[in-house]
C-alpha cells in the first residue's frame, strides 16, 4: 500500500463524511452572520468569550452524545451526568482534596460511572437506551443525596479562569478537539467508527467490540463530568438538577449534526457544528426578547425542519 | 426443567410471576400492603400506565418511539376542563374533543416521521418541546379544576367495588392484545418493525401505518390523560411528566425488544403492575428523594436483567 493511495482513501471518507454537512455550515454561518449584525459585542474579546462560555457546556454535552451514537448507542443520563459532575466539583473543591483533587475526582466520576454502563452495556447485552434511563435515576439520586439543594464552594479563581473575560473555554474546545482527532488516529478510536457501521464486520475483522463501547462510554461520561464542572465554575455552586435541559439538548445537537442514530454515520465536527447551531438560536431568540415560552416553540420547530429539509431536498433532487 | 426453560423463555409470564412473587412477599411482610383498598388503589395507579403503554408498545413494535407520551396526557388534562361547554350535561363533547386534538397531535407525529423522514425520537421529543410551550400559552401555567361529569364518573366510580379506570384498561387491554394478535393491521406493524424494507416490498404501506400508529399512540395517551384528570380533579403542567419513562419502562419490562418487531401487550400489563408495585414499596421505606430514585434506577436496573435481556441479532 503506497501513501497515495491511502490518503486518497482518507480524502474519500471525508468527503463523504462531509457532504451532508454542507448546509450546515451555510445555516450556522447565516446565524452567526445575523448574530454579530444584531449584537456587534460579540467581535470583542469578552463578548466572544462570553459566547463560547455559553455554548461550550452544550458543545461537551454534544460530543458526548455523538461519541455513543457513532458507536450505535444513545445515552439519556447526559443531563444528570452534567449535574453530578457540578455537584462533585462543589462540594470536593473547598474540601481537603483541593481544587485539582476536585477535579480529579469529576473526572474519575464520569470515566468510572461511564465504564459501569457501558459494561453492563457491552457485556450483559442490555439495551443502552434503557440502561441509560436506568442509569439516569440513580445519578440524579446520588447528586442529590451529596448536595440536597444549590450551594457548595467553587475557587474564585477558577471561575476567573474558566468563565471570566478570557476566551479560555474557546481554547479547551479547540485542545479536546485536537485530542479528538489524535483519538481518532488510534485503533480505538477507529474502532468506534468500525463497530457503529458494521459491528459483526468489525468484530471478524478483529476489533475488540465490547472493549470499544466500554470505552466510548467512558470517554461519554468523562466529557458530560468536566461540562458540570464547568457549569459549576461558570455559576460559582454546585446544583443537583443543573444538567436536566442537557439530556435533549445533546440529542439534538447531534442530530442536527448530521450524526445518524444506527451508528457510523456523522462527524464530530458535525455535533460540535449542531450545538453551536443550537446555542445561536437560544442566544438569538433570548436577546430578541422571546418568552421563554416562544423558545420552546420555536426551538421544536427548528429541530424538526433542520432535519426535514435535508432530507425533502435529497429526496427532490433524486426525483428529478 | 422443561417447565422453568418455558417459563424463562416466555417474557410476559415471567413478569406476571415476578409480580405475583412481589405482592405475595410484599403482602406478608409490610402491614397494609396486602390489604383489599391498597392492591385496587395499586390497580388504579397502573391502569394509567398501562393505558399509556399501550400506545407505546404499538410504536416500539413497529421499531419506533413516542417520547410525546407524557405531552399529550398533559395537553388533554389541561385542555379537557377549558374544552368542556357549559351547555353539555353529559360531558361527552369535552372527551370528544379532547381526544381528537390528542389524536391530530399523534397523527403530526406519524406525518413527521413518514412523510418528513424525521427520526420518530426526534420528531416526538420536537413535538413535546413544542407542546410544552404551547402549553404555557394557553393555560397560563395554573392549575384547572375539572367540572366535566363524564370524566369524574371515570376517575371517581367503582361499580361492584372494581374502579372504572381498571374496566376501561382492561378494555383497552382487549382491544389491544387483538389488534396485535388477531388482526392484519397488527401482522403489518409487526413486519414492519422486524424488517422494514422487506415489508414494504411485500405492499406493506410504511406511510399508511406510521400515521395510523402515532395516531393511535396519541389518542392511548390522551385517554390516560383524561383517566390522571378524573382520578387527579385537577390538571395542571407537568402532571404527565413521570408517564413518558414509565410506559417506555413498562414496555421493555414486559419483554418487547425496543429495536420493534418482537414482544406483545401481555407483557407490559405485567410490566406497568411492577412498576407500581416498586414504586409502592420504595414509597413504603420511607427515604430521601435522592435515595428513592436511586432505588427505583437500580430496581429498573435488576429488573431488566431478569426480563428485559435483548437477544442478539
Amino acid at each position: 500500500m503506497t501513501l497515495a493511495t491511502s490518503s486518497s482513501l482518507y480524502r474519500a471518507v471525508q468527503r463523504r463524511r462531509n457532504r451532508g454537512l454542507l448546509g450546515l455550515y451555510i445555516v450556522v454561518t447565516a446565524f452567526l452572520i445575523l448574530y454579530a449584525v444584531l449584537f456587534p459585542g460579540i467581535l470583542s474579546v469578552g463578548g466572544f468569550s462570553k459566547f463560547t462560555q455559553n455554548w461550550f457546556p452544550l458543545a461537551l454535552v454534544a460530543m458526548a452524545q455523538a461519541l455513543l451514537m457513532l458507536n450505535g448507542g444513545i445515552t439519556l443520563a447526559i443531563g444528570p451526568m452534567v449535574s453530578l459532575g457540578a455537584v462533585i466539583a462543589a462540594t470536593t473543591m473547598g474540601g481537603p482534596l483541593g481544587t485539582f483533587g476536585g477535579f480529579l475526582a469529576v473526572a474519575a466520576a464520569g470515566l468510572c460511572i461511564g465504564a459501569a454502563t457501558g459494561a453492563i452495556v457491552a457485556l450483559l447485552r442490555l439495551p443502552a437506551i434503557i440502561v441509560t434511563l436506568a442509569g439516569s435515576f440513580i445519578i440524579s439520586g446520588v447528586a442529590l443525596i451529596m448536595l440536597p439543594r444549590p450551594g457548595g464552594f467553587v475557587p474564585e479563581w477558577l471561575s476567573t479562569l474558566l468563565a471570566g473575560h478570557t476566551p479560555m473555554a474557546f481554547l479547551l474546545l479547540v485542545l479536546i478537539l485536537g485530542l479528538w482527532k489524535i483519538f481518532l488516529a488510534t485503533p480505538l478510536g477507529l474502532g468506534i467508527y468500525a463497530a457503529g457501521d458494521n459491528p459483526v464486520g468489525a468484530y471478524r475483522s478483529g476489533v475488540p467490540i465490547d472493549r470499544v463501547k466500554i470505552v466510548s462510554f467512558a470517554l461519554s461520561g468523562l466529557l458530560a463530568a468536566l461540562a458540570g464542572l464547568f457549569v459549576a465554575a461558570q455559576t460559582g455552586s454546585g446544583d443537583p438538577i443543573i444538567g436536566t435541559p442537557f439530556t435533549l439538548n445533546s440529542i439534538a445537537a447531534a442530530v442536527l449534526g448530521g450524526v445518524g442514530f444506527l451508528g457510523g454515520k456523522g462527524t464530530m465536527r458535525g455535533a460540535v457544528c449542531g450545538s453551536l447551531l443550537l446555542s445561536v438560536m437560544i442566544n438569538v431568540m433570548f436577546f430578541l426578547g422571546f418568552p421563554p415560552v416562544a423558545q420552546y416553540v420555536a426551538q421544536g420547530l427548528i429541530i424538526v425542519g433542520a432535519v426535514a429539509v435535508p432530507e425533502l431536498l435529497g429526496r427532490w433532487r433524486t426525483n428529478r | 426443567m422443561s417447565l422453568l426453560k418455558t417459563i424463562l423463555r416466555n417474557p410476559p409470564l415471567l413478569t406476571f410471576l415476578l409480580v405475583a412473587l412481589v405482592w405475595l412477599v410484599a403482602g406478608l411482610t409490610l402491614r397494609g400492603f396486602g390489604a383489599f383498598g391498597h392492591l385496587r388503589y395499586l390497580l388504579e395507579l397502573a391502569s394509567v400506565i398501562g393505558i399509556a403503554a399501550a400506545g407505546q408498545t404499538l410504536v416500539i413494535l413497529m421499531g419506533g418511539i413516542d417520547l410525546s407520551v407524557g405531552a399529550v396526557i398533559t395537553v388533554t388534562a389541561i385542555l379537557l376542563p377549558l374544552l368542556s361547554p357549559a351547555w353539555d350535561p353529559t360531558g361527552l363533547v369535552g372527551v370528544v374533543l379532547a381526544l381528537a386534538i390528542a389524536i391530530g397531535i399523534g397523527f403530526l407525529n406519524g406525518l413527521g416521521a413518514a412523510v418528513l423522514r424525521v427520526p420518530p425520537i426526534i420528531m416526538t421529543l420536537a413535538m413535546a418541546t413544542f407542546l410544552q410551550g404551547v402549553l404555557v400559552l394557553v393555560a397560563g401555567g395554573s392549575a384547572v379544576t375539572v367540572q366535566n361529569p363524564a370524566v369524574i364518573l371515570l376517575g371517581q366510580t367503582r361499580p361492584l367495588g372494581v374502579p372504572a379506570g381498571v374496566v376501561l384498561w382492561v378494555v383497552v387491554s382487549a382491544v389491544v392484545l387483538m389488534l396485535i394478535h388477531r388482526m392484519p393491521i397488527g401482522a403489518r406493524f409487526l413486519a414492519l418493525g422486524a424488517n422494514p424494507l422487506a415489508a414494504r416490498l411485500s405492499g406493506v404501506s410504511l406511510t399508511r401505518n406510521t400515521l395510523i400508529l402515532y395516531s393511535l399512540s396519541g389518542f392511548f395517551a390522551g385517554l390516560a390523560g383524561i383517566l390522571l384528570l378524573g382520578m387527579n380533579r385537577q390538571g395542571y403542567v407537568g402532571i404527565g411528566d413521570p408517564y413518558l419513562l414509565t410506559s417506555i419502562a413498562a414496555v421493555v419490562l414486559g419483554g418487547t425488544s425496543i429495536l420493534g418487531g418482537r414482544g406483545t401487550y401481555a407483557g407490559t400489563i405485567p410490566g406497568a403492575l411492577l412498576l407500581v408495585t416498586t414504586t409502592a414499596l420504595i414509597t413504603v421505606v420511607n427515604a430521601s428523594p435522592g435515595w428513592r430514585s436511586i432505588m427505583f434506577g437500580s430496581l429498573i436496573l435488576g429488573l431488566l436483567l431478569i426480563s428485559g435481556r435483548e437477544a442478539r441479532r
